[in-house]
C-alpha cells in the first residue's frame, strides 16, 4: 500500500513538471498584456502552439483540446532575463590563472540547483551565467533558460551566441593576492594597469594564433598548430561571433576595455554592472556596447561609490541598452521591482522599464529575435501576475517557458502538501533514521550555500560582484 | 615456480626414461658410468627440488561443498581440485588425486574468489607533515609530499600526470591485506586517491610476496577523478574540464607529430619527450579504458559528456546517481563500478538543525535500488567498496541491493565474473572454471544470510584459513596506515566530537570535530561554516592527533593538515593551508 501512495506521489509530482508539455494549444484568455515592444493590451488572449506564440489579439478563438487559462484581473509579461547570474554553477571562478577563457561554466551546470525553482517562482526564464570576476579574461559564459526538472543540456539555448566573462578592477586585482601558495609570486596582474596589459597581450597572442592557423590553412606551414583551449574563444572574439561581457565598476576603466576593443577591431557586448556608466553615456552609446547594472547598491564598496538610482535613466537617455540584472541568487526573484525603480528615478517610461528584464537583457545575450517580448512568432515565455509586475504586491501565478508551465503557484501549493507526505515516508526508512547520539552532521543543505556564495562574493575571495 | 617445476619434470624424465631407450643404450663404457653417476645426481636434484616445491606442486581438493561456479550453474555437492595456483578440476565426480591435500567442504560454498573492482590497498601511505613543522611551511611540506609521492620531470603539476602507474608504488607483502583477505577478497583494482589523474591502475592478488607475484594485470585503466590542484592551475572544477579537454587536444595532436616525425623528421621541429602526453595517447587512442570517479548526478554527466566529446572507452566509478543517466551509460556502453559505500543518515538529530533537504532523503533510498536498475537495462557493472568504512559494509550493502531488485546471482557476479570482464580477465578470472586462476572463496552458511562466515580464501592456489568469523575487521583507511604503527596501549583515546574554534585572522570559525579512532588510526569530519570536510591520512600519536583535510572556499580547494595535541577534554594546536598557519582549539562535548 506504502508503495502505491508512494507511486502516486512520484506519478502526481511528475504531472506538475510536464504539464502541459504536449505540443497542443495554450490560450491565455482576457489578460492585460504588457509587450514590452508594442505597448499594453487590455483584455487580451495569446495563444500558443509548439511553445511559441501563434497569435495575439481579443476574443481569439480556442481548439478543440486547447489548454485554456483564464487570467481575468491578471498581468501577462514577457519572461524575465537576468543578464547577470551565478545561478546552477558547481564552481564559479578558477581564479589561478589571469586568463581563463578555456575555463566554460557550462560543465558546471547544476541543474537540481533550487535557485532556479526560485527563479522561476519571481518570474525568471533566462539567464546568461557568467564565470566570476578573478580574471581579466575569465571562462565562456552559458545562456539557458531555466527550464527545471528536465537535464542540464536542455537548460543552454541551442541558438545563443556564445559568450565570455572579462573583469576589471577591484576582484582582479584582489584576487592575484588570496590564492597563492607560500613561497610562490603573488599571481599578476596587480593593478588596474598590470589588467589591461594581461587583456591586450592576450589578443596579441591570440591574433599571433589565428595567424598561425591561416597559414597551416593556407598550406604556408607544414605542421599543424596546437588546438588552444585559451586563444580560441579569443579568437571567436575578434571575428566578432562571441560576446564580450565586462565585469567593472569605474568610468575610466570601461573607457580602457572599449579602447581595446576598439584596437582589435571588436565590440565589447556589455559592461557589466557598469555603475558609473552614466560618465560615459555618450562614449558608450558610440561604441554599441549595452550596459548591465544594478539598480542600486551604490557605495557597498569602494569602487562602487559613485553610483546613482539615476545611472539606468541617464544611459537609457543616452540611446544606450541597458539591463538590469541581479548577480544573486536572491535578488533575481525580485527584478520586477528592481525594474520599477528606474520609473521613480529618473523617471523611465513603463514599457522601457520593463524592456529593462525582458528585452534589452535579450539583446545584450543575443537571443532577442526568439524571446524577451511578447510577440507573434515568439517563444512562449510568459508570465501571469497577479497584479501589474511593478506593484510590490504582486507575485507570479504561472512562469511558462515555451509554452510549458515550469511554475504554477496554484499546483505548487497542492504539491507542497505531496511533498509532506513524501518526506513522512522517506524519513521512516532505516538510511534515513539518525542514531540516537553523535555521528557526523549531514553537509549543509545546498539552499543555504547560496547564501555562502554572496558572502564570499563580497569577500573578494574569487569574487563576482 | 613454474621453472622449478619443470627442473623436477625433466630430472624425473632423465632418471625413469632414458635407461628404458633400449635402442640408443650404448655399450657399457666409462662414459655411461659418467652418465649413471649424472643420473644419481639427477636424482639427488630432484628429490631435493620436490621437497622445496612439495607445498606447490602438490594438490589441495575441497570435496563435498556446494559449488557457485558462477559462469554456469551451481554444483550442489561436488569437489574442487587445485594445483599450481590454478584449478585443475571441478564437479560432482572430480576425482581427488591421491597426492591432495583435502578440505572436507561439507557446509561450506565455494565461490569464485571475491573481486573489489575500486580500491586503494597496496599503496604507501602519504608522508604526514613532521611534528612541530608549524608556519607557512607545512602547507608547502604537504605539497611537496604529494609532488614526493609522485615523482616526475612532467611538464604538468603532480596530481595531474597520466603517467602515474600505481604499480610502481604498490607496497610488497601479503600481510598488509590481511583484513580485506579475511572478509573473502581475492584480488582488487587499485588506484591512487590524489587530485586528477588519480594513477593507472593495477588489478592485484591479495598474496604474494612481491608486487610482480601479485600484479594479474597492470596497468588495467587510466583513472580521472574530477579533483583539484589547490593553489595552481586547475584551482577548480571548471579549471578542471578544461584542463582535461586541453590535455585530450595536446595528446591527439603529439600522436599526430610523433608519427609525423617517425616518417620524416627533415625540416620539422622535433616533437617534445613528454610523457604525460605520451601516457594519455592510448586513452584517446581507445586502447587504454578510462575510469572516471563519478557519483553523483553531475559528475556521472559530466564524465559521459567527456567521454563523448573525445570517444573514450570509459567506465565510471562510483554511480549512486546513475538512476536518470542509466538509458545513456547503455547508449555509450559504459559500464559501472558501483559502489556499495550507501549513504546513510550519520548524525544523530539536533533541535536548531534544518531538516534534511527531500534530495538528500531520495538519494539515500534510492541508492540500494540502482544496482537492480542496471542490472534490468543490461548495463555492465561490478561492486566496489567506495571507501567503506568496514569490509562488512561490501557484503552487508549487496544484500541490500538484493533485497532491492536485484539478483542473488546478480549480486555474486558483480563481485567475481562481471568485474574480470570489465577488467578484461574473465579469461583467467572470476569464476570456477578448469584451468583460471584458483582464486576461491569459500563461505560457511548462505552468502547472503546474516550468519555468514568466510572460512577459507585462496589466492593463486595459497590456502588462507579464516580462523574465527571477522568481528568488524576495518578497512585500512584508503590503504593506508597498515604499515606498523604505534603500540594501541599507548595511545590517549581521542574519539568523540568536539567543539572547536580556528582562529581565523578577522573572523574565527567555530564548528564540530568528529573523531573516531581505531587504534592509531583516526577518521571522521570537521563541520565548519566552510562545509563538512572528511578527514584524510587522520593519526593519533603518543599526545595528540594529525589528520588532513580540504575545503572549497570560494571555488578554490584549499587543502589543510591539523596537528593538535589533546590533553584530556582539550585539544589545541594548529591549522596549516596555503594561507598559513592557524590556531585551533577545541573541547570535547560531553
Amino acid at each position: 500500500m506504502k508503495r502505491i501512495i508512494f507511486s502516486l506521489i512520484a506519478a502526481i509530482a511528475c504531472c506538475t513538471f510536464v504539464f502541459g508539455q504536449n505540443s497542443g494549444e495554450v490560450v491565455i484568455k482576457n489578460a492585460t498584456v504588457l509587450t514590452a515592444a508594442r505597448g499594453t493590451l487590455t483584455e487580451t488572449d495569446i495563444s500558443i502552439r509548439n511553445g511559441k506564440i501563434a497569435r495575439i489579439g481579443k476574443n481569439l478563438p480556442v481548439g478543440a483540446g486547447a489548454k485554456v487559462i483564464d487570467a481575468t484581473g491578471k498581468f501577462v509579461t514577457p519572461g524575465i532575463i537576468d543578464a547577470h547570474s551565478h545561478s546552477m554553477l558547481s564552481a564559479i571562478n578558477e581564479g589561478s590563472l589571469a586568463v581563463t577563457s578555456m575555463t566554460d561554466v557550462k560543465d558546471m551546470l547544476d541543474p537540481k540547483d533550487i535557485a532556479i525553482k526560485r527563479a522561476l517562482a519571481g518570474g525568471v526564464t533566462s539567464a546568461l551565467l557568467l564565470h566570476g570576476s578573478a580574471n581579466p579574461i575569465g571562462g565562456q559564459s552559458a545562456t539557458i533558460k531555466f527550464k527545471y526538472g528536465r537535464p542540464a543540456e536542455d537548460f543552454l539555448i541551442a541558438d545563443a551566441p556564445p559568450g565570455i566573462k572579462f573583469a576589471l578592477g577591484e576582484n582582479v586585482k584582489r584576487s592575484s593576492q588570496v590564492i597563492t601558495q607560500p613561497g610562490q609570486s603573488f599571481r599578476y596582474p596587480r593593478t588596474r594597469m598590470g589588467t589591461m596589459e594581461v587583456i591586450r597581450d592576450a589578443f596579441r597572442r591570440a591574433r599571433d594564433y589565428k595567424q598561425a592557423w591561416d597559414d597551416f590553412r593556407a598550406k604556408k606551414t607544414k605542421v599543424p598548430p596546437r588546438v588552444d583551449e585559451e586563444l580560441q574563444p579569443l579568437v571567436e572574439i575578434l571575428e566578432g561571433k562571441r560576446i564580450v561581457h565586462c565585469h567593472g565598476y569605474r568610468s575610466d576603466e570601461h573607457l580602457n576595455i572599449v579602447k581595446i576593443a576598439d584596437e582589435f577591431g571588436f565590440t565589447i557586448g556589455t559592461l557589466q554592472h557598469a555603475l558609473e556608466a552614466y560618465k560615459i553615456a555618450p562614449e558608450v552609446a558610440k561604441h554599441g556596447a549595452g550596459v548591465s547594472i544594478f539598480v542600486d547598491s551604490w557605495s557597498y564598496k569602494l569602487e562602487a561609490y559613485d553610483n546613482t538610482p539615476y545611472n539606468a535613466y541617464i544611459l537609457w537617455k543616452n540611446g544606450v541598452v541597458v539591463s538590469i540584472n541581479s548577480d544573486s541568487d536572491e535578488r533575481m526573484r525580485r527584478l520586477n521591482l528592481d525594474a520599477a525603480k528606474t520609473m521613480k528615478f529618473g523617471g523611465v517610461p513603463e514599457e522601457e522599464a520593463l524592456k529593462m528584464i525582458t528585452l534589452n537583457p535579450a539583446k545584450h545575450l543575443g537571443i532577442d529575435k526568439r524571446t524577451g517580448s511578447i510577440e507573434q512568432g515568439k517563444d512562449a515565455d510568459i508570465v501571469i501576475w497577479t497584479e501589474h509586475p511593478f506593484s510590490p504586491y504582486s507575485r507570479p501565478d504561472i512562469t511558462m517557458i515555451e509554452g510549458e508551465i515550469f511554475f504554477d503557484r496554484a499546483q505548487d501549493i497542492l504539491f507542497r502538501q505531496q511533498l509532506a507526505k513524501e518526506r513522512e515516508e522517506l524519513e521512516k526508512l532505516e538510511m534515513n533514521k539518525a542514531p540516537g547520539s553523535g555521528g557526523t552532521p549531514p553537509a549543509r543543505p545546498a539552499e543555504r550555500r547560496v547564501e555562502d556564495r554572496d558572502e564570499h562574493e563580497l569577500d573578494g575571495i574569487g569574487g563576482n560582484r | 615456480m613454474n621453472s622449478k617445476l619443470r627442473a623436477v619434470r625433466f630430472a624425473l624424465m632423465k632418471l625413469f626414461y632414458y635407461p628404458l631407450r633400449k635402442d640408443s643404450v650404448p655399450n657399457f663404457t666409462i662414459q655411461v658410468l659418467f652418465m649413471r653417476i649424472k643420473l644419481v645426481l639427477y636424482a639427488f636434484a630432484a628429490i631435493g627440488l620436490l621437497l622445496s616445491v612439495s607445498a606447490f606442486g602438490q594438490s589441495m581438493a575441497i570435496t563435498n561443498a556446494r559449488i557457485v561456479t558462477v559462469s554456469g550453474v551451481a554444483i550442489e555437492k561436488g569437489t574442487v581440485v587445485i594445483r599450481d595456483g590454478l584449478i585443475e578440476a571441478v564437479g560432482a565426480n572430480a576425482k581427488v588425486p591421491a597426492d591432495a591435500f583435502t578440505i572436507d567442504g561439507t557446509g561450506l560454498m565455494i565461490y569464485p574468489g571475491f573481486i573489489d573492482s575500486l580500491t586503494n590497498l597496496g599503496l604507501a601511505a602519504r608522508p604526514a607533515a613532521a611534528p612541530g613543522q608549524g608556519g607557512p611551511g607545512g602547507g608547502q611540506a604537504a605539497a611537496a609530499a604529494v609532488a614526493q609521492a609522485n615523482p616526475s620531470n612532467s611538464n604538468y603539476p603532480a596530481g595531474f600526470r597520466p603517467e602515474y602507474t600505481v604499480s610502481d608504488e604498490l607496497r610488497a607483502g601479503e600481510t598488509q591485506f590481511d583484513s580485506v583477505r579475511n572478509a573473502g577478497f581475492a584480488t582488487v583494482l587499485t588506484t591512487g586517491r590524489e587530485r586528477i589523474f588519480t594513477g593507472q591502475s593495477a588489478l592485484i592478488n591479495l598474496a604474494g610476496e612481491n608486487v610482480s607475484d601479485m600484479t594479474v594485470r597492470s596497468p588495467v585503466a587510466l583513472h580521472i577523478s574530477f579533483g583539484t590542484i589547490p593553489g595552481t592551475y586547475p584551482g577548480s572544477l571548471l579549471g578542471t574540464f578544461s584542463a582535461l579537454r586541453q590535455m585530450f587536444n595536446d595528446a591527439k595532436r603529439h600522436d599526430e607529430m610523433l608519427k609525423m616525425y617517425a616518417k620524416d623528421p627533415r625540416g620539422m621541429r622535433r616533437p617534445a619527450a613528454d610523457k604525460s602526453l605520451e601516457a594519455i595517447i592510448p586513452a584517446v587512442n581507445r586502447q587504454m579504458t578510462v575510469i572516471f570517479s563519478a557519483n553523483n548526478e553531475n559528475e556521472i554527466r559530466r564524465a559521459l559528456d567527456l567521454a563523448k566529446e573525445y570517444n573514450l572507452n570509459a567506465m565510471i566509478a562510483g554511480g549512486h546517481g546513475a538512476t536518470q543517466f542509466i538509458s545513456r551509460l547503455k547508449e555509450q556502453n559504459v559500464p559501472v563500478l558501483f559502489s556499495l559505500n550507501f549513504p546513510k543518515r550519520t548524525a544523530a538529530v539536533s533541535p536548531d538543525a534544518d531538516p534534511e533537504s527531500m534530495e538528500t532523503l531520495r538519494f539515500r533510498a534510492e541508492v540500494p535500488k540502482i544496482a537492480g536498475k542496471l542490472a534490468a537495462a543490461g548495463v555492465k557493472f561490478a561492486f566496489q567498496s567506495g571507501g567503506a568504512a568496514t569490509n562488512n559494509d561490501f557484503l552487508a550493502n549487496s544484500v541490500k541491493a538484493t533485497e532491492n531488485g536485484l539478483s542473488k546471482d546478480a549480486a555474486v557476479r558483480a563481485m567475481t565474473l562481471s568485474s574480470a570482464e570489465i577488467f578484461g580477465v574473465a579469461d583467467r578470472l572470476g569464476s570456477v572454471e578448469v584451468g583460471k586462476i584458483a582464486n576461491l572463496t569459500l563461505v560457511k552458511g548462505d552468502l547472503f544470510s546474516k550468519d555468514k562466515s568466510i572460512s577459507h580464501v585462496f589466492i593463486d592456489g595459497k590456502m588462507f584459513e579464516i580462523k574465527a568469523p571477522p568481528t568488524p575487521p576495518s578497512r585500512p583507511a584508503g590503504g593506508q596506515g597498515t604499515g606498523g604503527g604505534a603500540n594501541p596501549s599507548a595511545l590517549p583515546i581521542v574519539g568523540g566530537t568536539y567543539s572547536i574554534t580556528i582562529q581565523a585572522p578577522g573572523q574565527p570559525l567555530t564548528g564540530t570535530l568528529n573523531l573516531t579512532q581505531q587504534g592509531s588510526e583516526l577518521t571522521g569530519t570537521m563541520v565548519t561554516e566552510l562545509g563538512t570536510t572528511t578527514i584524510k591520512d587522520g593519526r593519533v600519536t603518543a599526545t595528540g592527533i594529525s589528520f588532513a583535510g580540504s575545503v572549497n572556499f570560494g571555488g578554490q580547494a584549499i587543502d589543510f593538515t591539523v596537528m593538535a595535541t589533546v590533553t584530556g577534554s582539550t585539544l589545541s594546536g594548529t591549522v596549516d593551508s596555503p594561507q598559513g598557519a592557524i590556531p585551533i582549539t577545541g573541547t570535547k562535548n560531553p
